[in-house]
């Protein structure tokens, strides 16, 4: 197990270091990129000389990516440009406002998404299976964000029963029944867009697994439907579920860029698009990089769960997935 | 004659497809008597699988539907009985174990928590009873040091191990009829020998009946009482194990017999082989179903197809070559030979 | 999956291939080739047909754009703003600018249907090209192609694109560009797949021993063999970019005016709800409607090719309920 995880985060730390190399090069390759954003364009040549080099912009481009990795590894991910505010004050919030929607909304849709999708794969074709094949196909096709204006129009300026936007309303900051109703409408366009994959995923996993001559097994020695269904078959289903949700996790940090900024959710989708317009490089990589570390981590949790939950994967041997 | 255990009269199972409904057996008769061995031959896709599926009622579960014909078990008629019913039977009173001992095991469970399970569901014993007693089935079916084993997930057990767990689940509540379909197909040769002797000493020690499904007539000589060939769907020919090797009458049959390296062919004694393959059950020929490859061919088999005809003492073939020998049946009409 | 009919009914022989005494092909007619048989299966599927029907007519919209649309998209006419549907010959009404909005839907396609396309052809192309590089040579040529589609896609599509078209600035060229260049990986590990499988073949190894390019045998498997996945993943790709786009142009960063989208419809409409809620109603109607077609198209080769036959299934599971007895 030890020498398994050593080379996996060996692995990681490499795709770390080529996502970094990658985001670093791209701002930096930007016609008006930093060099030029950082510079008050008013200035003259030598007062921007003195800046430039004052702000470590007049050395080579891989020298200064060395020195924001040093910077970076020891947890000091710079100044925004603008108002010269330490990056992690900016981030940090939004990571956390993310995480209330994200996880609020990831859980509901598990909870009802494993069980539909196990129910649907013992009544194919029946009028809960179409439905659910309804919903899959809307929500692939719809873009999101329409969906949530939509909802906004209807559920917040028609009827007046939910929030328009916002986490919490102007005199309510930090009230949770508050922060509940803003949470519904968003929650509601994000749970359709996960349920579209995670029902149809868990229907073909659990009917993957009913196919096989273990259920035959069971069902010869006599267990009843509901135990084949829930001991035996659920068990094995779960395996590959579970192994997509932990690739899943990295979303929870990142978030939803659009429903985000449709809704106007203070959490690092609509940071990352107001930093991309502002283009606030600084932020734009601190928010590259944690986002890449968190689809890293969570590819990573999910081969370690993979590899817990099925007694057949030895772990440490290459190329266990069945 | 002896007590039947089970009667299957008339058997039909069919499936659809693509091309409509198939029939995978045609009107099965068969019967096990008490404490014997049938053996049901035959190549791959003859049917015999459907058949135990069917016996079993695990066919529903497959998407086949039993058509026509009664399963008559101790009394009861199987086919008649809802699933709910029938799980007091299954694993109880007829058991199962099946071809690829691998794949019947579930692989997130140790066995012996398979074992207990079904300690567990049919004789409501607690926990650690059945824990106890899955180690002694373990024991019986010779595995060493079982309760090491036990507590070992499929994947960490050979291929004949793991067919052993799977005739001491099957046995766990000494059933009075095992269904084996092709239990050593899967299994290396040393290990086949083990598996059959096991299975013979277990039928000896408890009295269990078994129907033993193969496509190896060496196997069924060895293991059987009654011997029941099918072709195609259908069963060509059954009788006795004696009657069926020193007098083997349908042309099939004596075709299987020609396979077994070493044994001489009684009739005529020029060596044939089989010629073809076997049909696709959805385009079955007219008339008798294996004269497409029956050296003895003649007109009337390509027309009518035979029913049973008795060609000696519990003995029957489908086939008009014995038409004068016994009373001729056409098929379908009163085709019931223990009737 | 396994085989329906080996999984479910071991011994039933599958009906398709029969022995050739039982069947004898008539051998005046050939054995009709991969691409009729996929447009057979493909034909009879309803949802398919639909999706294939719409999409064309979306399609003859957008290039008949200047026939079709009765007024032009761009047009202010403030004292005409924000007329109800069927004012006059404003088929759906105007906006805020007093713009026809049925032209502009149907303007919007072009650029959508336009977007759409070229990015599944670039990046097919792309990906094919890659995955065959990566596949033919193999050793530190396919590592570097694989970690590259390891960076890639651990970031968030959307992520990216959002930052070069902030970076680079929102042209047209640049957004089909990255959207391309963003969804090459599925199809790159495709055709690598299909290589790695092909470097293992004897007769491509007999091919090279006998001094006969390897590179026409190779491109007739590939062909043969991934071009209907390829197909797949390509129609699925049309249906992504338009969503991609209309993301974009919603947050601003994709289309931009004077041109037209049904993502900057979207966007523009946020700010106009209180006035005239149905203008977000029209461009997302069209995506769904337009996304949804591409999807079924996808979706009915792939059925086409599976040789499990969902069809059979539904029906099976129909029949199956009529027919037993069992009451599970």
């Amino acid at each position: 197990m030890t020498e398994y995880l050593i080379r996996r985060l060996l692995q990681s730390i490499l795709v770390l270091f080529l996502v970094s190399v990658a985001a670093f090069g791209l701002m930096h390759a930007a016609p008006g990129g930093p060099t030029q954003m950082m510079i008050s364009p008013g200035l003259s040549p030598e007062t921007a000389a003195i800046q430039k080099h004052n702000l470590g912009l007049d050395k080579p481009v891989p020298t200064q990516y060395v020195i924001w990795l040093k910077n970076m590894l020891k947890g000091d991910m710079g100044y925004t440009f603008k108002n010269n505010v330490p990056v992690g004050d900016v981030i940090w919030p939004a990571v956390k406002n993310t995480l209330v929607l994200m996880s609020f909304s990831w859980v509901l849709s598990l909870i009802i998404a494993i069980p539909w999708g196990i129910y649907n794969s013992t009544r194919e074709y029946g009028l809960s299976d179409q439905t659910a094949n309804f919903v899959t196909y809307i929500g692939f096709a719809m873009p999101t964000f329409w969906f949530g204006i939509i909802l906004q129009e209807f559920f917040s300026l028609k009827m007046d029963w939910l929030p328009l936007s916002d986490m919490y309303s102007m005199d309510k900051q930090g009230n949770v029944g508050d922060l509940f109703m803003h949470l519904i409408l968003p929650s509601t366009v994000l749970v359709l867009v996960n349920l579209a994959g995670y029902v149809k995923y868990s229907r073909s996993s659990m009917l993957e697994v009913l196919e096989q001559d273990y259920i035959r097994t069971a069902r010869a020695k006599g267990v009843p439907e509901r135990k084949v269904i829930f001991r035996h078959a659920l068990r094995n289903a779960l395996i590959p579920i579970i192994t997509v949700l932990g690739m899943d996790l990295a979303s929870l940090v990142a978030g939803a860029t659009l429903t985000e900024n449709v809704f106007n959710w203070p959490g690092m989708g609509r940071l990352f698009v107001d930093m991309a317009r502002s283009r606030e490089y600084s932020v734009l990589m601190a928010i590259t990089m944690i986002t890449a570390v968190a689809v890293v981590l969570g590819n990573l949790i999910a081969d370690i769960l993979y590899k817990l939950v099925d007694p057949r994967v030895q772990i440490g041997r290459k190329g266990g997935k069945a | 004659m002896a007590e039947k255990l089970l009667e299957v009269r008339n058997l039909t199972t069919g499936f659809l497809t693509e091309k409509g409904l198939v029939k995978a057996t045609d009107r099965i008769s068969l019967a096990i008597e008490k404490g014997k061995t049938l053996c049901l031959v035959g190549e791959s896709g003859s049917g015999k699988s459907v058949t135990s599926m069917s016996i079993m009622r695990l066919i529903d579960y497959a998407n086949g539907v039993i058509l026509e014909g009664s399963i008559n078990f101790k009394g009861e008629d199987l086919v008649k009985k809802k699933q709910e019913e029938l799980r007091s039977i299954r694993g109880n009173k007829i058991s199962m174990i099946f071809q690829d001992p691998m794949s019947a095991l579930n692989p997130v469970f140790t066995v012996g928590e398979q074992i207990a399970e079904s300690l567990r569901l049919h004789q409501n014993k607690s926990k650690d009873e059945a824990w106890k007693e899955a180690i002694e089935l373990l024991r019986m079916v010779g595995i060493p040091s079982p309760e090491i084993r036990a507590k070992q997930y499929p994947n960490q057990l050979s291929g004949g191990m793991c067919q052993r767990v799977v005739i001491a689940i099957a046995l766990a509540s000494k059933p009075e009829l095992l269904i084996a379909d092709e239990p050593t197909t899967a299994l290396d040769v040393t290990v086949q020998a083990q598996i059959l002797d096991l299975l013979q000493d277990l039928k000896e020690k408890l009295g269990t009946s078994i129907l033993l499904i193969t496509h190896d007539m060496g196997v069924a000589a060895e293991m059987a009482d009654h011997i029941a060939v099918m072709y195609a769907g259908a069963i060509v020919e059954q009788g006795t194990v004696e009657e069926i090797f020193s007098n083997p009458s349908h042309p099939y049959t004596v075709g299987l017999l020609q396979s077994i390296p070493g044994f001489e062919g009684e009739r005529g004694g020029e060596l044939y082989t089989i010629k073809g393959t076997i049909p696709a059950l959805g385009n079955l020929p007219q008339g008798c179903r294996f004269n497409p490859r029956c050296p003895h061919v003649m007109d009337k088999c390509r027309q009518v197809e035979p029913g049973d005809i008795q060609v000696g003492d519990e003995h029957y073939a489908k086939c008009w070559l014995f038409e004068e020998n016994g009373k001729a049946a056409v098929a379908g009409k009163g085709d019931n030979i223990h009737g | 999956m396994s085989d329906m009919n080996a999984a479910t009914a071991p011994n039933v022989q599958p009906a398709e291939p029969m022995a050739p005494e039982n069947a004898p092909l008539p051998p005046s007619k050939k054995p009709p080739g991969p691409w009729k048989l996929v447009w057979q299966k493909f034909s009879h599927n309803p949802y398919a047909m639909t999706g294939l029907v719409v999409l064309l007519i979306f399609v003859l919209v957008a290039i008949f754009a200047k026939q079709v649309a009765p007024f032009d998209p761009a047009k202010v006419d403030m004292m005409n703003s924000n007329l109800k549907p069927g004012s006059g010959k404003h088929l759906l009404g105007t906006d805020e600018l007093g713009r026809d909005i049925f032209s502009r839907l149907v303007y919007s396609s072009r650029i959508s249907l336009m977007v759409g396309f070229s990015v599944a052809i670039i990046a097919v192309f792309l990906g094919s090209l890659i995955g065959a590089i990566s596949g033919y040579f193999g050793g530190w040529v396919d590592t570097i192609f694989m970690r590259l589609i390891d960076v890639m896609i651990s970031l968030p599509g959307l992520f990216i694109n959002i930052l070069v078209m902030a970076i680079f600035g929102t042209k047209m060229i640049y957004l089909i560009l990255i959207l391309a260049l963003t969804s090459w990986t599925g199809v790159a590990r495709l055709v690598r797949g299909q290589f790695l499988q092909l470097r293992e073949m004897q007769y491509v190894e007999a091919a090279r021993a006998t001094g006969v390019s390897s590179w026409g045998i190779i491109f007739r498997h590939l062909l043969r063999n991934a071009s209907f996945p390829i197909i797949v993943n390509a129609t699925l790709m049309v249906g992504g970019a338009i969503l991609s786009e209309s993301g974009l142009s919603y947050l601003g960063l994709g289309i931009q005016m004077p041109q037209t989208s049904w993502g900057i419809m979207l966007s523009n409409s946020q700010e106009f709800m209180l006035i005239n809620p149905m203008l977000a109603v029209y461009p997302g109607l069209c995506i769904l409607i337009v996304v949804l077609a591409v999807n079924f198209i996808g979706d009915g080769i792939r059925d086409a090719l599976d040789p499990r036959q969902k069809k059979s299934r539904r029906r099976l599971a129909k029949w199956r309920k009529n027919f037993s007895k069992s009451g599970i």
